[in-house]
């Protein structure tokens, strides 16, 4: 399997896209501070209405909470974008990384999560003015989201650490 | 570029002291990874929390989901001031493992004087908050909460400049 994933590094790296990448001297510091705004702005976002739903911020109306979720998308894409040109331009740094695979492991857990909450009761909280009591799914939910998100950052951080390459 | 200040020899003596303790040597040398890099981890959900929070309240005050009350994002403060000293203390513990070096770029002291006028912005942003009759938008607000955008955004740059350094 180690040789699949190899074989596939060494083929995106020698495509005119990745060789593009690198061979721009500012494009990939760039990219890094876009991720970092990119995070920052998903964790305020998607933190902010997590912490809504364990009950802080209790002023705020749930659908109020909710209607800055286009930015933690917004915030979420820039990030993702910064991230896929990392890798397209350095596979050789993630491939047989245990830090990427963990990180990748829960993008999915986080995003399962949050598809679910907009899927299941978006529209519950878009039309509801406020929840006098938030039900105990939407919290699970919420201390999933948390967790998982940091998860992301933590094995983000230890990509140059654990495993191999960088 | 990426030019060191000429730092008078006492601050270099200091500087170097600093560098050679046990604790900045542990952290620049041992390899461990509850090192440098949960260091630097700490240092970036620092920085999440604290650009992310500040974030959400400059969008509310650039007019973003008016109706968020502005009264409970007063409640915002003391998370930044969380974000804010996991990074101050996970700074002094980056600035210590590299203080002659790193530590007396211009970048870094760049990265510094940027954090100082951040930090006064929120302090006038708080201000904002405590008339809460004041729901209006004006120029002001909206001035600092660019202003707020901004310098939080040129400390990224600087300090993500610093790891080319």
């Amino acid at each position: 399997m180690t040789t699949t994933l190899d074989a596939f590094a060494v083929w995106l790296r020698a495509t005119d896209v990745s060789q593009a990448i690198t061979a721009s001297p500012w494009l990939w510091p760039v990219c890094e501070i876009a991720h970092f705004v990119g995070l920052s702005v998903l964790v305020g976002i998607v933190g902010f209405f997590d912490l809504r739903l364990l009950g802080f911020f209790r002023g705020v109306p749930l659908r109020a909470a909710w209607s800055l979720m286009p930015w933690g998308k917004a915030g979420f894409g820039l990030a993702a974008l910064t991230g896929v040109t990392f890798f397209v331009g350095a596979p050789d740094q993630y491939v047989n990384n245990v830090a990427f695979y963990a990180k990748l492991a829960f993008l999915v857990v986080a995003g399962i999560n949050a598809l679910c909450f907009e899927t299941l009761y978006g529209a519950i909280v878009k039309a509801s003015p406020s929840l006098d009591r938030i039900p105990l799914t939407y919290r699970a939910i919420a201390v999933i989201s948390i967790v998982s998100w940091f998860l992301v950052i933590y094995w983000g951080r230890m990509l140059p650490f654990v495993g191999n390459a960088f | 570029m990426a030019a060191a200040l000429h730092s008078p020899p006492r601050m270099m003596d200091l500087l170097a002291s600093l560098e050679a303790s046990g604790f900045a040597s542990w952290l620049r040398e041992s390899g461990s990874i509850w090192g440098y890099p949960t260091v630097l981890t700490l240092h970036t959900l620092g920085l999440g929390v604290l650009v992310g929070a500040s974030t959400v309240i400059d969008l509310r005050l650039l007019g973003a989901a008016p109706q968020i009350p502005l009264k409970p994002l007063r409640r915002l403060f003391p998370v930044m001031w969380v974000g804010f000293w996991i990074n101050a203390i996970s700074g002094v513990a980056l600035f210590a493992a590299d203080a002659t070096t790193k530590g007396t770029t211009t970048v870094f002291l760049s990265k510094l004087a940027i954090i100082v006028v951040a930090i006064v912005v929120m302090a006038i942003k708080k201000m904002v908050f405590r008339d809460s009759a004041a729901e209006k938008t004006t120029v002001t607000v909206r001035a600092l909460a660019v202003a707020s955008l901004v310098l939080w955004l040129a400390a990224i740059v600087t300090g993500r400049y610093m790891a080319y350094v």
